[in-house]
């Protein structure tokens, strides 16, 4: 149990948050455990290691990990830590490899995690149990079409069980996907020294600061092209979303979803959108076919935000995968990959990344706007009386919408009903008891057994 | 370092004449970007310009260079009207990151000229140091190196091509809304 007292941190009711969860140290040691030690954590995408040895690094949490494709085709994820003294086995954020040399004393490992090579090892030990110092692997790891996830939870729920009604909206942008969706390479990587909570929320429903915060890259983009906000309604200058019927903000048990329902808007911000509209348009009768009229008709193509508690951001129109990695209470890395389907024409690709990068990689007409104000809540929290203070999200609340998917409806894209949903899911995932709680299971009372190596070595 | 063999000496020939007025070319620009006149600096771009920024991935020397599912990744890969988009968002008055304005410093040495096969273009390497500060002490430091091709018209020198190289992986920067 904690010391918290997570009603006064988060106010439902009021739908107000305490300030000091976004500096407290203490409540960052928390969140390591409660939330990334216990819920379903995005590792990648299956296209990112197609072959035998084919690996990609990431992390859970601040833990850095190994996701590897071994001999028999399995994904598995380790802890990139050596067994022998805790050095980095691995350094390259991706590639091929058949094994994994610690740069220490040497001892090696295979694509697998068992412990291959030991120098020495005749001449120094006896009989040394190469079982017992395998890579730890990660307890968990599964694959939702192509969507790979990592658990530390020994006794968690499945993966599915943990998506629960969101994956009834990702598989708009799985099954829609001609030939499986494909993310290629290495994501856009900066470091932003705020709470990694801020982005989050930003991100999954904050429709509100669009047309202020990105004034002026709003005013610019999609000025390359023609027929973008003349003709294509959703998020840009003209339209700032006020219009409540043009949108909806839905909240699941523990995820969110934004999305705009006109089937086209999501590519609003292009400054070429044509490829991609002409595209959707021939896909969509096999789209509705596979997926229905409402998917079919109303969320494929739209401006579409899905929020997978905790970190991860699946966008579809702008086209990107994005993950929060915590850094510390008051530091988080950005992680933007651009996604495709893998039978796009070539040139509709290009038109995707294209648009990726001018918008939110690095450099993006947008990506930058949003770093002062995060650093700005996170750090004017180091001031006692700031931190004293309390967010408020109370727009939109108890405005209801006729919605006949999965999850509570809420209407208009300037809402913050996700970002109520995010926080009362914090709170949850603070004051569970295991990885069941989470997710509103009341399940097993089994203490969370995490990786230990006990675990596997019996 | 960058993807042209090493040559110790230059292909061709350059005037020391040129080799002079392509460094002060160097420094201007990089006092027009100091200064943020944007619609000055796009005048000493050609319209058919590439500019480049390549991500640096962290790939082990055997995985280099699209040898696995790893594939390039660029920062920055505008033609003439995506430096202009840029450059216009800056010019609207609505960035509130750059007010107040952000300060600039950009410093380049280490200029290498070498003539190529077309006579009024030349391949410039140029090191850079670019500082940023902003509000009361956010100060942030780029440091790399750019491939050039600059070509030589009756208006001076323009950039028809840059290739800027970063050193940082991991981007450490609330962004790169600026030019390099
Ligand atoms: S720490 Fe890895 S071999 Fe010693
Ligand atoms: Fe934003």
């Amino acid at each position: 149990m904690t010391s918290f007292n997570y009603q006064e941190l988060i106010d439902s009711e009021q739908a107000l948050q305490k300030r000091s969860i976004f500096w407290d140290p203490a409540i960052y040691e928390e969140e390591l455990k409660q939330i990334f030690n216990r819920c379903w954590l995005f590792l990648g995408h299956e296209s990112q290691i197609p072959q035998h040895g084919d690996f990609i690094r990431t992390y859970m949490g601040e833990d850095d990990i190994i996701v590897v494709r071994g001999k028999d085709k399995v994904v598995r994820a380790f802890l990139n830590a050596c067994t022998h003294r805790g050095n980095k086995v691995c350094q390259a954020e991706g590639g091929n490899t058949r094994s994994f040399t610690c740069s220490y004393h040497g001892w090696s490992y295979n694509t697998e995690g068992e412990l291959a090579g030991v120098p020495l090892e005749k001449e120094i030990y006896d009989n040394l149990d190469r079982e017992r110092f395998g890579l730890v692997p990660v307890a968990h790891v599964e694959s939702y079409k192509g969507l790979l996830f990592g658990c530390f939870s020994e006794s968690a729920p499945s993966l599915v069980e943990y998506l629960g009604d969101i994956a009834w909206y990702i598989d708009v942008v799985t099954d829609s996907a001609q030939g499986g969706l494909e993310i290629v390479g290495a994501p856009y990587r900066t470091e932003i020294p705020g709470n990694w909570k801020l982005p989050v929320e930003n991100a999954i429903g904050d429709g509100y600061h669009v047309a202020w915060a990105h004034a002026g890259a709003m005013s610019v983009v999609g000025a390359l092209g023609h027929g973008r906000s003349d003709n294509v309604l959703g998020i840009s200058a003209n339209n700032s979303g006020v219009d409540q019927s043009a949108a909806i903000e839905v909240v699941m048990n523990t995820h969110t979803v934004l999305t705009t329902l006109d089937g086209q808007s999501g590519y609003a911000l292009y400054d070429h959108p044509e490829p991609v509209l002409a595209h959707l348009e021939k896909n969509r009768p096999s789209v509705i076919e596979k997926l229905g009229e409402l998917r079919g008709r109303q969320l494929y193509g739209s401006e579409t935000h899905i929020g997978v508690f905790p970190n991860l951001q699946i966008i579809q129109g702008l086209n990107f995968i994005r993950i929060i990695h915590p850094k510390g209470p008051g530091k988080f890395e950005v992680w933007t990959y651009a996604m495709c389907e893998r039978d796009m024409p070539d040139a509709t690709k290009g038109v995707i990344h294209d648009h990726v990068r001018q918008t939110f990689g690095p450099a993006g007409l947008l990506e930058g706007d949003d770093g002062d104000f995060v650093e700005a809540i996170t750090h004017s929290a180091a001031g006692y009386a700031t931190r004293q203070l309390k967010g408020f999200l109370g727009m939109g609340m108890g405005r209801k919408a006729a919605w006949d998917g999965p999850g509570e409806a809420s209407p208009g894209l300037v809402n913050e009903a996700c970002q109520r949903g995010f926080y009362d899911q914090w709170r949850r995932a603070m004051e569970a008891h295991n990885a069941h709680e989470i997710i509103g299971q009341t399940e097993p009372t089994a203490p969370l057994t995490s990786i230990l190596r006990e675990v596997r070595h019996g | 370092m960058g993807n042209a063999e090493l040559k110790l000496a230059p292909a061709a020939p350059v005037s020391f004449e040129q080799e002079y007025a392509i460094g002060k070319f160097l420094l201007m620009e990089a006092r027009v970007l100091d200064e943020e006149r944007y619609p000055e600096w796009l005048d000493l771009l050609t319209e058919d310009i590439r500019y480049q920024i390549p991500v640096p991935l962290t790939t082990y020397r055997r995985n280099r260079a699209s040898t696995t599912a790893l594939k390039p990744l660029f920062i920055i890969d505008d033609g003439f009207p995506g430096l202009k988009q840029r450059a216009a968002r800056e010019a609207t008055g609505l960035v509130w990151l750059n007010d107040p304005a952000t300060r600039h410093l950009r410093m380049v040495n280490n200029i290498e000229v070498e003539a190529t096969d077309t006579p009024n273009e030349f391949f410039v390497r140029s090191k850079f140091l670019l500082y940023r500060g902003r509000r009361d002490k956010d100060i942030v430091s780029h440091a790399g190196w750019r491939e050039d091709i600059l070509r030589q018209t009756s208006q001076g020198f323009r950039v028809a091509r840059r290739v800027v190289h970063l050193l940082e992986r991991v981007v450490m920067d609330k962004n790169l809304n600026m030019f390099f």
